[in-house]
């Protein structure tokens, strides 16, 4: 378990100023390309929004370069877009039909927006009868631009860059929770049984067998906490009122209370199973964290501090995290050893692992950019919108 | 040797890993939405109405009857068959129509609803099952996949359910 500190003087920092400006010049560039389009309209919202995202997603990659710690700093990104996306989301829907539920009306003409949770979903019956158990337009239109073809490239492009790190730098459901874990000074719930780490993955199975013999996504329809804060299917009848309890119980337990009283992502760790079927990309994805055993003392810190219960005693001894690592780095900037290390597959272990993570860092914060910093202007975007006083 | 070789490879896969991030939002992106959409997938009938058997044509308007809708597998949905009213603007202010859903020659059932002047105004209508085949609804709107009177944009849409 973790001791207390006493230190006293601030740590040296982990690189100068002028090496850290340098690797993050290139971060600096990609944000750039990716927010040139809205310099090129006339609205001053979009501009200033765009600048802020620019400045701010460059700022943190700045300070992930010049201590050498990640999850910090990721962390605050992350939390943001969490927060942020059902500001912009809700707000875009309020504007659009004066309401989070979704009419039947918008469904009949594909009219609903397609959500990356319901691709395992999608597979079976997808590969049986080439039919999509989902509402929606495959291709974008003008009402709709978040389309089920666009929605699955935009996936499959980020997760072979990602992989499981998805979970960490893309969905904007799992920072909420981690902004409610990151409240609480210290765990109210400590012991956890790890055994819940299988429960995502009875889940995913249970729900992938049950939508393709009902034809319906399942999870979609009935467990989904995030249906709380973003759109849902208008209460008309018993079932629809059953369902949305549920999702907003669901929500308020597995996103909210357990987070704040055990500073983990429950949600995440013990039911997503969206998150399960990305973990399956941790066994062809090249960056993952390995433990150098020579430095490790068996602390156990960095199992206390993982938000996912990505680490169990077993796999510190074999020197691995478990499957559902989402790589963000909490455990390798927590160990004081210097035991928890950044690792490029088909390398020695602890020979170069700031290099390692500079090429997972590169890649994932181009994508943490492309995808949340869009949704962070969005919100912003919309947010200015809302003021009284227009730039 | 093979050491060399498996780092080698590594860095190889890294480089590639951040040519890909480079390329999903101005290339990946859009190859992979069009081999997607052009994977002939499509959404399910249950929720666009399926595709058009056949259209009558009436006096300014056109009334379009689409292929009957099944449940597939164990899908906790009822058969129907979507109708479609067009163009809205030519409609008369009642719509009382009997309509030959499977071309067999005899009436299946009759349509009735009001056409809304304010595309805003909820929509109710009746079905009346003239046919065994086919279930009747009274004073419905946007009630179910299966059973609907709903207006999207310049169409009506009726959604009859079928007994079996």
């Amino acid at each position: 378990m973790a001791s207390s500190t006493t230190t006293v003087s601030r740590p040296a920092p982990f690189r100068g100023i002028g090496r850290s400006l340098l690797l993050t010049l290139p971060m600096a560039l990609w944000s750039l390309l990716i927010f040139a389009p809205t310099f090129r309209t006339p609205e001053h919202d979009h501009q200033i929004s765009s600048l802020l995202v620019i400045t701010f997603m460059t700022t943190l990659f700045f300070l992930m370069m010049r201590t050498g710690k990640t999850y910090r700093w990721r962390r605050i990104f992350f939390v943001a877009v969490g927060f942020l996306f059902p500001v912009g989301f809700i707000s875009s829907l309020i504007a659009l039909r004066g309401s989070m539920s979704i009419p039947i009306e918008r469904m009949v003409t594909g009219d609903t927006p397609f959500c990356y949770m319901v691709f395992p979903m999608l597979i079976v019956p997808a590969a049986l009868t080439r039919t999509l158990i989902f509402p929606g337009s495959i291709l974008p239109t003008e009402s709709n631009p978040h389309s089920i073809a666009a929605m699955i490239a935009l996936w499959l492009g980020m997760t072979l860059v990602l992989g499981k790190a998805w979970c960490g730098y893309a969905c904007f459901f799992g920072g909420i929770e981690e902004g409610f874990s990151s409240i609480a000074k210290r765990p109210r719930i400590r012991r956890i049984d790890p055994r819940f780490r299988l429960v995502p993955w009875a889940i995913l199975l249970f729900v992938v067998l049950l939508s393709a013999a009902l034809f319906e996504p399942v999870y979609c329809s009935w467990l989904c906490p995030f249906k709380a804060v973003t759109e849902f299917p208008s209460v008309h009848s018993i079932e629809s009122a059953i369902q949305t309890a549920i999702f907003i119980m669901l929500f308020a337990g597995l996103v909210v209370l357990l987070p704040l009283l055990s500073k983990k992502r429950t949600q995440c760790a013990f039911f997503c199973p969206f998150g399960a079927f990305q973990s399956i990309f941790n066994k062809i994805h090249l960056f993952t964290i390995r433990f150098d055993r020579e430095k490790c003392v068996d602390c156990s810190l960095c199992q206390s501090v993982c938000p996912m219960m990505a680490i169990s005693p077993e796999s510190v001894r074999e020197g691995k995290t478990l499957l559902n690592c989402m790589k963000c780095g909490a455990c390798v900037d927590s160990c004081r050893k210097g035991a928890a290390v950044w690792h490029l597959k088909g390398t020695k272990v602890g020979l170069h692992p700031e290099r390692a993570r500079l090429f997972f860092l590169y890649g994932a914060w181009a994508m943490a950019t492309m995808f949340g910093g869009y949704i962070l202007a969005n919100a912003i975007d919309m947010t200015l919108h809302f003021l009284p006083f227009h730039f | 040797m093979r050491n060399r070789i498996s780092t080698f490879l590594a860095y190889l896969g890294a480089g590639l890993t951040l040519l890909i991030a480079a390329l999903v939002p101005f290339v990946l992106m859009g190859a992979f939405t069009n081999a997607i959409a052009h994977a002939g997938l499509h959404v399910d009938e249950n929720y666009t109405g399926g595709s058009v058997a056949r259209v009558l044509e009436r006096n300014g308007y056109k009334i379009l009857i689409y292929q009957p809708v099944r449940p597939h597998f164990l899908q906790r949905t009822v058969p129907f068959v979507q109708i479609a009213f067009e163009p809205v603007s030519a409609l008369p202010a009642e719509v009382n129509e009997v309509i030959d859903l499977d071309s067999d020659g005899k009436p299946d059932v009759q349509i009735r609803f009001k056409t809304p002047a304010d595309p805003q105004t909820a929509l109710h209508g009746d079905a009346l099952a003239l046919d065994g085949k086919f279930l009747s609804f009274e004073n419905i709107g946007n009630d179910s996949f299966s059973r609907m009177v709903i207006r999207i944009g310049n169409r009506i849409l009726v959604r009859v359910p079928m007994s079996h």
